[in-house]
């Protein structure tokens, strides 16, 4: 039936076969375009353009700090021929089978390959692969990376109850450098008191050399006496201006055990230390040894503490930002609601004016709200719930607006024809198919904006996120685990209280 | 007596949906109203009780002219007509008593109503209204979780809340199983002959109009194209019923004719 073949069969090619096939050699392309197929013959150029370009931008990147093309693309090789070597065989492969494709395409009968667009395909994926830096062996590898922090995270509970600690502590001064004047005086010990005695008591901090190599400090024996006997000791340095911090050895805080006695002896080499150039000169250091012991009962520390009080703030939060929400969309529901507002043009417009504000106040993420309202009322959780009611409005607004839309008129000209009012009509036809949608979208926001309210703190709108953000960022995994915990217990929580509130309504 | 006099409807979109019809209904009639879908048996049906306001044309209630009536006086022609409509049209989330209540609106103190509070009598009269169909029992469910002959049997308890001297019935068995029409229009039979309760009914299957009509008018493009009686009916061929009804029409048996009243 020749009325039936299709319009793709009665064009024929323009030029013959081989024309195509070198056509599409010089131009990628445009022997499919000759061969009317132009769809085609567009795809396969862009995509070649495509490939090239992106290809060029990543030779061009991984050859930094030479110039030239073809400087940059041995670098290129050097630095990555896992990648630049199959991406140039493919588009070498591409431009001839390009060519191959335009030579069968002109062909009386086409036999369109799909092959090479699967190359086409593959060519993507190669270069997608390293531009979004997509590294298997080093996940693999250095997984074990995350072994630490992620524990910590997952179960923080250690850090959530302390003991009261008692300190034990007896210290030494230590001059540096050494000078003609006097050292300082050896304490006096005092029976039954801890005691600390350093030999000398002057010497050098360690330092670098022009090599920024080390040199040691001064080595120094340490003798206590008096402390608790058997018992876990820390060796502390304090600087003239204040600074503590424990004294490693080889990388590892220096830890020693008290004998039967509660005496120990210790040698130390004198800590690195930068000193701000303007307190050069003659400096009292202090070595101090501390027994730390816990006593007293268990207690929440100040990270549960402060991660319960922010908790607590998160749900308020996203509660009166839900709140305010709810009463703020009601009435701008109606507005956008089509059925209710398709009476005139100016309804219309109404309609129309206020779909488009709610959609464009829907499509600006909470966070980016959070951001401005920062600029307006300061970090905070305020912040929070300005970003999460505007964008409540926006949401419920256009919930509610379809749940008026998809209201049945059916019972509503029943309820008319029993004679009864207006009133009457909208309570009881109008009014009992608005609640359920309403309740429903109402708490499933409320569960939204709670879930919501711990990023919002990310960028200082107040709750938990604000905690968290800043235990990530002083990598305190522990305290940020008890944030994370928290949330997800809250939240799961919520889950199901909203989904059995509104498994009742519906 | 229900006088429809030269009715006319367009709709705001040009629609010519009814076309200077003009029709009586005696007060103890069981008239059916036959035609193709689109015929305009819906508008009719809502123009007369003013769900849809008719565009010319008068309805006179024993000799008083309906279209002129103002919202209180329409409201009170409104609840002496109770209403059955295709797909029952109960508010599904409500229960079955409070659908079934919400049909003396017209007569209850309109703010007390709001509180759905209703006086005593009103709450026996429902019951007895859902004994009378035969769903007592079902009285504290929600309405959606009755079956569909079972929310229709609710709408005719709701339609018998208003003391109705007439009831308009829109399709009220084309949403329901074949077997369930006869049941459905079996109340309303009784209806008609126990309480003399006029029918204004549109129906599809020429097996149930035959059946229930004591008359007929069909309708195509919104004009009226036939009128008969019982008999006439009775004696109509089905060549005859496509002539008026289109050749869609069809004689649907949907089993013996005394039984289904369940």
């Amino acid at each position: 039936m020749a009325t039936r073949t299709t319009q793709k069969e009665t064009l024929t090619s323009l030029v013959s076969p081989p024309v195509a096939g070198v056509a599409s050699l010089i131009i990628p392309g445009l022997g499919q375009a000759l061969a009317r197929q132009l769809q085609r013959g567009l795809i396969l150029l862009g995509s070649m353009a495509t490939i090239i370009g992106l290809f060029a931008w990543r030779v061009n990147l991984l050859g930094t700090r030479v110039t030239g093309p073809v400087e940059k693309l041995i670098k290129a090789l050097d630095r990555r021929p896992f990648f630049v070597v199959p991406t140039l065989v493919g588009i070498v492969a591409l431009w001839l089978w390009i060519a191959w494709d335009a030579y069968q395409q002109a062909q009386p009968q086409r036999r369109g390959g799909l092959g090479v667009l699967a190359l086409v395909v593959l060519l993507f994926l190669n270069l997608g692969w390293q531009i979004s830096g997509i590294d298997i062996y080093k996940f693999v590898t250095e997984l074990s990376d995350a072994k630490g922090p992620l524990g910590r995270v997952l179960w923080p509970w250690e850090a959530a109850f302390v003991r009261d600690t008692q300190v034990v502590s007896a210290g030494a001064d230590i001059l540096s450098p050494c000078d003609d004047a006097p050292p300082p005086p050896v304490p006096e010990e005092v029976p039954g008191e801890p005691y600390l005695v350093a030999d000398p008591t002057c010497g050098d901090l360690a330092t670098q050399d022009e090599n920024l190599e080390e040199v040691l400090g001064t080595p120094l024996t340490l003798v206590g006496r008096g402390f608790a006997p058997n018992t876990e000791t820390q060796i502390w340095w304090a600087d003239p201006i204040g600074n503590e911090f424990r004294i490693r050895k080889e990388g590892e805080y220096l830890t020693l055990q008290t004998d039967e006695q509660g005496a120990f002896g210790l040698e130390i080499t004198m800590p690195y230390r930068l000193i701000p150039p303007s307190s050069a000169g003659r400096q009292i250091h202090r070595v101090e040894a501390r027994q730390i012991s816990e006593v007293g009962n268990l207690q929440p520390s100040d990270v549960l503490v402060h991660n319960i009080e922010k908790m607590v703030e998160t749900i308020v939060l996203g509660m009166m930002a839900t709140v305010f929400g709810i009463v703020f969309a009601i009435p701008v529901s109606f507005l956008a609601a089509r059925n209710l507002m398709s009476g005139s043009p100016f309804t219309m417009a109404v309609y129309l004016v206020t779909r488009t504000i709610l959609n464009i106040i829907r499509s600006i993420e909470p966070m980016i709200w959070a951001i401005l309202a920062v600029t307006v009322v300061g970090l905070g959780p305020f912040a929070g719930v300005i970003a999460l009611f505007v964008h409540s409005i926006a949401a419920l607004g256009k919930l509610y607006s379809e749940a008026i839309e998809s209201i049945d008129p059916g019972p509503i000209e029943a309820i008319q024809a029993t004679g009864a009012t207006r009133l009457q009509t909208i309570m009881y036809a109008v009014v009992p198919q608005m609640i359920p949608p309403f309740v429903s979208f109402s708490i499933y926001r409320w569960d939204i904006n709670v879930r919501m309210s711990t990023i919002i703190g990310l960028v200082g709108g107040g709750g938990i996120g604000f905690l968290l953000t800043q235990y990530i960022r002083l990598l305190d995994y522990r305290s940020a685990g008890i944030a994370v915990w928290f949330i997800a217990i809250t939240v799961a929580i919520l889950d199901y209280v909203s989904a059995e509130i509104r498994q009742r309504f519906v | 007596m229900l006088e429809v006099k030269n009715l006319t409807k367009v709709y705001a979109d040009g629609t010519v949906a009814l076309r200077d019809v003009s029709f009586d209904v005696p007060d103890g009639e069981f008239l059916v109203i036959i035609g193709l879908s689109g015929s305009g048996k819906s508008t009719l049906l809502r123009c007369i009780n003013r769900l849809i306001e008719p565009t010319e044309g008068h309805i006179l209630w024993d000799g008083v002219d309906v279209t002129a009536a103002e919202p209180p006086q329409l409201r009170e022609f409104r609840r002496q007509i109770g209403m059955i409509f295709q797909h029952f049209n109960l508010v599904k989330r409500s229960n079955v008593l409070t659908n079934v209540l919400s049909g003396r609106l017209g007569y209850v103190n309109p703010w007390s109503s709001l509180l759905h509070s209703f006086p005593a009598e009103d709450r026996e009269m429902a019951l007895r209204a859902l004994e009378r169909v035969g769903i007592a029992d079902q009285a504290n469910k929600r309405a959606d979780e009755l079956s569909g002959g079972q929310q229709q049997r609710v709408g005719i308890a709701r339609a018998l809340m208003q003391q109705p001297r007439m009831i308009l019935a829109d399709e009220p068995v084309a949403s329901l199983d074949p077997v369930l029409a006869h049941s459905i229009l079996g109340y309303l039979e009784r209806l008609n002959q126990d309480e003399a309760i006029t029918v204004l009914c549109s129906l599809h299957y020429l097996d149930l109009v035959q059946r229930y009509a004591t008359r007929v008018i069909g309708l195509r493009d919104g004009q009226i194209v036939y009128r008969g009686t019982q008999e006439e009916i009775r004696a109509m061929t089905d060549e005859e019923f496509k002539e008026i009804y289109g050749q869609e029409a069809e004689r649907v048996s949907v089993g013996p004719h005394e039984g289904g009243i369940a």
